[in-house]
């Protein structure tokens, strides 16, 4: 049998999502004495949470305000338990990869260097099952992003419950991705991967493609035109300033030149992605409003000479600078980690962090750089009821237990095959043993 | 004198006859033109040899040989060369070059593996393998390559043909150009070696730890050779190998760790070798001394970094600009710790700068005297032909150089270098200085001729009191020419400069052709006065030299001290559980004391209130701190290959892993293919050689492998066995049954006392057969563990861990029953289709049947959390915080058989332990101080000290480095960049290879 054909049945086989979407909400709820976290920044101890058909109806101190139980259908008790807004993973494959190493389960990057057009949301696998798992940890929301090419195509917000995925569509198109080019490329390939660079040769040549397919698209958006382009027609919305651009950039040069280039392009609405050693050049990013998605927390420094803590201090030292920024995990086996961002915050914490910005670089900071903060983010009247409850603090590893989570209000089934998996032989070895 | 020269300009071909060098069994045309003029030079500084020379000496030669040198006059059949002022040395020789070779080219691969040499005939099996080679066959004059050397000083030159692993026999020839029959000082004057296998297109070896079991197996394979009936194999490599044994043994180096691995392979085999380094010794030189080689030394000291851009600048690492500095050092360091070495222009981007870079060798603290023993007798004497070149004793060839300044003078250079009798000149005579003012008279007429400019390119002025006339000049020897226009009217003028440089004379031809004579006398010199030499009193400033020589490197080596603990909590991973507010006593490296309220005199207090005190972690299955791969793939078993043998030290991730916790790691080979390589378990003594990181009475481990990777699943799929899980099995009965029939051939001979052939695999085979080393298996999912465990059963060996196992859940049981450990991830998983049934929940089920369970890292990055890694098994699955802690510390201890030793605090254990700043589970948890061996390697509490400390040695260097620029050093740009990598054996990376 053809490998891949092989593969690829497996793969059908293998992937389906035992897990099925909660319906609407139809009875409201009301969470009663926990420890909310608001996502901006607020921390309020026992509080009363209560919400109907999918939004926010209720937050306050049970301490400070009297309430009306017979307002909700569903009480639910919740003390010294934590209550967080559903945490959001951008920047994540999320969706677009099922087996990294099986070729046919990869649906994130297409051929070719301009591809604005591509649009990540129809390629999002709402029942695949690492969606699933990491569900389980608090990530309710993630930004599904397609990857490499200089433009690498349009991303979509989805939330991480859902039949399909327009079912998942929380923000359609929200942006387009620019890889900047690299000031370096690799010249001596080890036995796993790069280990030394040069500077790059093309990098004026990439940026100059760059530029004038910047200046074609300006000029055809300019217009609504007859015969359409679909490159140009893509780059509308970030044209004209209603998306973000999403430029992706590490080394302080890159990031300079890369946030000039878009402001050259007049640009509106720039975001810096990944970010390494933008704790070196904070006054561009604070002078311009530029935010930041920092690159995962748990990576080791570019350079040997490094701080050994700086990809931990990143969000300290961006914090320190009011610099709006959240975090995402781009990486090896990034769609598997996802359900480790929470932890990334907490070592964020562990590095000086303080607590509550900890959980927005991971809620609300998210969502205000996404443009969903009107209705995701943080734990607040009037917002979707998009949030959690976990039996300890949810930013450290040996606590993250999820009681409850509600995504739009619905009580979303936790229990991941993964659960069941470790169910089905823990009754396994009980059998053996009767 | 300059006769040979003349001809060898006009015609190569007919220099063949007329070379005084003519050979015997060469026809002549024409009468014999042999000569054998008796060369006198003298009134010379001669240096006889390194350390003996005699002022006011006469140097006699004849027939390309020196006769005699001493202070009698020349006899008066001498050609008479007068040499005052003239300083003779011997001439230069280089131990290490490939002068006249072909150049290496890597052939192309006809097939996406190969197996075995493609060179036809009855050689070895490795094409890195060839011994056979002879460097004077290949040997081909080159002049133009010959003149490079000759220019700045060299006579005669070691030349082999660099490559592969084992390269054949070098010679050592003169640089005259002449036919090469002439040229061999010495046709076999070495065998050569080295780790890298050069042009060789075969896949094995594919890692610097295969290029040391390779040449291992051929000292082996030599051996038996020779006491082998040749009818059942011939191997004209392995005869060549063993014939030139005797020989001086070269051994080419890139790296200094690498002397040290190759040292031990002479020690196992009653060798000794001569290496080539890489000019870094410096910072291993203790331990180089102590192998009690001899050096040839490179002086490639790199150039200065451009680092005007400081963000450019961030590019360049401090072991760089360390490196920048102390590498001039390198010979004085070697002086100094008194190995012996020569000094080779080999490893310089352009051979021309070699003299500037001995003169910084020398300002650098390294004797002249020492130098001078570097480039002649000790070269000569490392090749075994000082009794033919390298000194000026009678009898010997006449190679001598002559100069006008002392070696070590700033003003050092060649002028003449003599080659067996012949000359080359290499700085003709200044050209005659005529600089100055002078009375010139023509016709009685007077006017006032100035010359200045250079003296080589000097420019005229006539002028007659105000007035300048616009004037030319050129000068072809003594020969002179002038013209200068007057009232637009031009005067020619030709002449000489008469003996004595002060008059100048000759005939003028006016604007109408009439002839006149005219004379310039000089009335004054314009010749610049020979600056005093001061460079040659600048003496370099020392720097210092880290251990590693790299950012967080140690200055001096943090020693053993006693620490008292205090009022902390102390998870003992022992029955008596975590101990609050108790107190950890650590003596001589080890833990001597855990109490309430312990006092010791003399111990340093550390408050551990608030604070955790653990073992340290112990990372079952790491890559770090690996040189030259991981991997070596390119046969379904490399039992013979091990990682203990390419330990670095300088891996920056030792350092970030001690300030995680980790204090011990098992560094394994990588998983391409089913029986892997042995492994190293070291302690992350950061700043140590790699013998001493090495954990001293460990039992010996081994890598193996199952699944996609040792298929070859990806793109990267070949030729090589196994190709399916069912090939997979079949390779481990192979080699099982392979290595009993080897122990039983091996048994018979000894009792008959027999020859048989030692086969280094096969030999680790049978260590893991009789119990005395241990597997590591990284597997995945259930069907091919249990394959495993029955081919084990079957076989009567014992799989001591599953490594990776992310189906261990699935068959608990039948691991427990086989008595195998795990050592897994916390949650990995999706990375490929044999992950794709593993679960978070995996150790904690393992460990609740009760298999001895690890978490591992298999990854740089995450090593450095290993206890967050361990803290998800109390989240899935439910595991108490202590058996959580002990799946980082004690369950790999366990694992690794070093739980009598480390893995929990307990009294008479090291002292490996770190003091956490929170419940070492907990996210928010900081390892402050981890200690190895009662030694503390990372103290958190120092760490801005440490990184203030970088700096202000990197901005001190940068600053010297911009002063060298502005003092005209050759700077170059810093555009690279070197990255860190976190590898992982599944990475498919992992299968590229250069």
């Amino acid at each position: 049998m053809n490998k891949f054909l092989f593969y690829f049945i497996l793969f059908c086989a293998a992937s389906l999502s035992a897990q099925k979407p909660a319906p609407k909400q139809s009875k409201s709820i009301l969470l009663k004495g926990g420890i909310l976290h608001v996502g901006n920044g607020v921390k309020i101890d026992n509080c009363a949470v209560g919400f109907k058909n999918g939004i926010i109806t209720h937050v306050s101190s049970i301490a400070e305000n009297k309430i009306n139980e017979k307002d909700f259908d569903t009480i639910i008790n919740i003390a010294n338990q934590h209550v967080y807004p559903g945490f959001i993973a951008p920047n994540n494959i999320l969706g677009l990869q099922e087996i990294e190493a099986v070729r046919a389960t990869n649906d994130f990057a297409e051929t070719g260097e301009m591809n604005p057009n591509v649009r990540s949301i129809i390629a999002y696998n709402a029942e695949s099952k690492i969606v699933e798992t990491v569900k389980t940890n608090g990530v309710l929301l993630a930004q599904t992003t397609p990857r490499y090419g200089a433009i690498a195509g349009t991303s979509s917000v989805v939330q991480l419950d859902a039949w399909n995925w327009q079912d998942a569509v929380v923000l359609e198109d929200d942006g387009v991705h620019l890889n900047w080019p690299s000031f370096y490329t690799p010249t001596k390939w080890g036995m796993k991967g790069p280990e030394e660079f040069e500077k790059n040769k093309n990098y004026e040549k990439s940026i100059d493609e760059l530029a004038l397919f910047f200046k074609e698209a300006t000029a055809y958006c300019a217009n609504e035109n007859s015969e359409k382009n679909l490159r140009f027609e893509a780059m509308r919305s970030v044209i004209n300033g209603s998306k973000n651009l999403y430029i992706r950039a590490n080394e302080v040069k890159e990031i300079t030149e890369g946030i000039r280039f878009a402001q050259e392009q007049k640009i509106k609405k720039i975001v810096l992605v990944g970010g390494k050693y933008s704790y070196l050049c904070t006054s561009i990013l604070k002078e311009n409003n530029i935010p930041v998605m920092i690159g995962r927390v748990h990576d080791l420094p570019e350079r040997a000479d490094d701080d050994i803590d700086l990809p931990f201090k990143l969000p300290y030292l961006l914090a320190k600078e009011n610099i709006l920024f959240c975090l995402q995990n781009e990486g090896d086996m990034e769609a598997m980690n996802a359900r480790n961002l929470p932890f990334l915050a907490g070592t964020a914490v562990a590095f000086g962090l303080p607590y509550e910005q900890g959980v927005s670089a991971i809620s609300l900071n998210a969502a205000k750089i996404l443009g969903i903060d009107k209705k995701h983010g943080s734990v607040e009247i009037g917002k979707s009821a998009t949030l959690f409850v976990s039996n300890g603090d949810a930013l450290d590893m040996k606590s993250n237990q999820l009681t409850f989570a509600f995504i739009d209000g619905r009580k979303i089934d936790l229990k991941n095959f993964q659960q069941k998996l470790y169910e089905k032989y823990q009754d396994k070895y009980k059998q053996q043993n009767n | 004198m300059n006769r040979f020269l003349f001809i060898s300009a006009f015609c190569c071909f007919t220099l063949l006859f007329t070379s005084v060098k003519s050979q015997e069994t060469f026809p002549f045309n024409g009468p014999k033109n042999e000569k054998h003029i008796l060369y006198a030079f003298v009134n010379a500084t001669i240096f006889v040899d390194y350390q003996t020379k005699i002022d006011g000496a006469t140097l006699l030669v004849q027939n390309g040989k020196v006769v005699s040198v001493s202070k009698n006059a020349a006899p008066k059949n001498a050609l008479i060369i007068e040499s005052k002022g003239k300083i003779i040395y011997p001439s230069f020789i280089d131990a290490f070059t490939n002068y006249g070779m072909p150049e290496v080219k890597k052939g192309k691969r006809e097939d996406r593996n190969q197996f075995i040499s493609t060179k036809k005939g009855a050689y070895n099996w490795n094409q890195a393998i060839k011994p056979e080679i002879n460097s004077a066959e290949l040997f081909i004059a080159d002049n133009a390559s010959a003149e490079t050397f000759r220019k700045v000083g060299f006579g005669a030159v070691h030349t082999q043909a660099s490559d592969g692993i084992c390269r054949g026999t070098g010679a050592v020839v003169l640089l005259s150009n002449e036919k090469e029959n002439t040229l061999f000082v010495s046709s076999k004057s070495s065998a050569n070696y080295s780790f890298d296998k050069g042009s060789s297109t075969q896949d094995y070896p594919s890692s610097l730890m295969g290029s040391i079991a390779l040449l291992k197996q051929t000292y082996l394979d030599a051996e038996w050779y020779a006491k082998n009936d040749k009818t059942k194999e011939t191997n004209i490599s392995l005869e060549a190998f063993n014939e030139t044994q005797n020989l001086p043994q070269v051994f080419e180096v890139k790296d200094k760790y690498n002397v040290l691995r190759a040292a031990k392979i002479a020690k196992e085999f009653g060798k000794s070798f001569v290496f080539k380094t890489a000019g870094d010794e410096y910072m291993a030189i203790k331990e180089i001394a102590e192998t009690k080689s001899s050096l040839i030394v490179p002086l490639n000291f790199p150039e200065a970094f451009d680092v005007s851009d400081p963000l450019d600048a961030h590019n360049i690492s401090l072991e760089d600009l360390k490196h920048w500095e102390n590498a001039p050092f390198n010979p004085y360091y070697l002086h100094l710790n008194k190995i012996p070495f020569s000094i080779t222009s080999a490893d310089l981007k352009e051979k021309k700068t070699f003299l500037t870079k001995l003169k910084k060798a020398i300002d650098c603290g390294l004797p002249v005297s020492e130098a001078l023993k570097a480039l002649t007798y000790f070269p000569a004497k490392q090749l075994g032909v000082d009794n033919v070149v390298g000194s000026l004793k009678p009898g010997m060839l006449a190679n001598f150089i002559i100069c006008n300044n002392e070696l070590g003078s700033a003003k050092f250079n060649v002028q003449e270098n003599w080659i067996k009798g012949e000359q080359f000149v290499i700085e003709k005579p200044e050209a005659i200085d005529i600089r100055g003012k002078y009375d010139f008279v023509i016709d009685n007429n007077k006017l006032v001729l100035t010359i200045d400019g250079e003296s080589s390119k000097p420019k005229a002025t006539f002028s007659k009191d105000t007035i300048k006339y616009k004037s030319t000049i050129s000068i072809e020897r003594r020969l002179i020419n002038f013209t200068y226009v007057v009232d637009s009217k031009t005067i020619r003028l030709s002449g000489e400069v008469l003996p004595g440089d002060s008059l100048l004379k000759g005939t003028a031809i006016n604007e109408s052709g009439a002839q006149n004579y005219w004379n310039a006398k000089l009335i004054e010199s314009k010749k610049t006065e020979a600056k005093p030499d001061s460079n040659s009193t600048k003496k370099e400033e020392l720097g210092t030299v880290w251990f590693p020589n790299m950012a967080y490197g140690f200055d001096t080596l943090p020693t053993k001290n006693n620490y008292l603990i205090k009022n902390t909590s102390v998870w003992t991973n022992e029955k008596e559980g975590v101990l609050s507010n108790y107190d950890v006593l650590i003596q001589n490296g080890k833990i001597t004391k855990i109490d309430k309220n312990i006092s010791a005199l003399g111990a340093e207090i550390i408050d551990g209130k608030e604070k955790h005190l653990t073992a340290g972690i112990i990372d079952e299955h790491s890559h770090i701190a690996i040189s030259g791969g991981v991997n070596e793939w390119a046969q379904a078993s490399s039992a013979e290959v091990s990682i203990s043998d390419v330990v670095n030290p300088e891996d920056i991730n030792i350092y970030r892993q001690l300030a995680g916790g980790v204090t011990a790691a098992q560094l394994l080979h990588g998983s391409a293919n089913p029986v892997g390589g042995q492994s190293a378990i070291i302690k992350l003594r950061w700043g140590q050689t790699p013998e001493k990181m090495k954990i001293e009475g460990a039992d010996g481990f081994i890598k193996f492998a199952l699944g996609e990777n040792v298929k070859q699943s990806g793109s990267w799929g070949g030729a090589r066995f196994p190709q399916s899980r069912m090939g997979v099995e079949q390779s481990f009965y192979d080699v099982f049954i392979r290595a009993k029939e080897y122990e039983s051939k091996k048994n018979n001979a000894l009792k008959n006392k027999t020859t048989f052939r030692k086969d280094l695999e096969l030999e680790t085979i049978s260590e893991i057969l009789n119990k005395k080393r241990f597997i590591t298996c990284h597997s995945y999912v259930q069907s091919e563990i249990n394959m495993l465990m029955h081919v084990a059963d079957s076989m009567k060996f014992r799989v001591n861990t599953f490594t990776h196992i992310l189906e261990g859940y699935k068959v608990a049981d039948k691991m427990k029953n086989h008595g195998v450990g795990a050592s897994t991830f916390s949650d990995w998983w999706a990375y490929k289709f044999e992950v794709m049934d593993a679960i978070p929940y995996n150790a904690a089920l393992l460990t609740q049947q009760g298999v001895v369970t690890a978490i591992n890292s298999d990854d740089a990055e995450m090593a450095r959390r290993l206890n967050q890694e361990a803290a998800k098994t109390v989240k899935y699955g439910g595991l108490t915080e202590e058996e959580a802690l002990k799946t980082v510390t004690l369950n790999p201890a366990k694992l690794l058989h070093l739980d009598t030793k480390i893995g929990s605090i307990k009294v008479g254990k090291d002292a490996d332990i770190v003091l956490w700043t929170n419940n070492p589970l907990s996210v928010y948890a900081k390892a402050e101080k981890t200690f190895v061996d009662g030694v503390c390697l990372y103290d958190r509490t120092k760490e801005e000290t440490i990184k203030q400390k970088n700096n202000i040695e990197r901005q001190r260097i940068i600053q010297k480095m911009i002063a060298a620029k502005s003092g005209g050093e050759k700077t170059q740009k810093p555009n690279s960049k070197k990255q860190q990598h976190h590898y992982h054996c599944d990475s498919i990376e992992e299968y590229y290879y250069e």
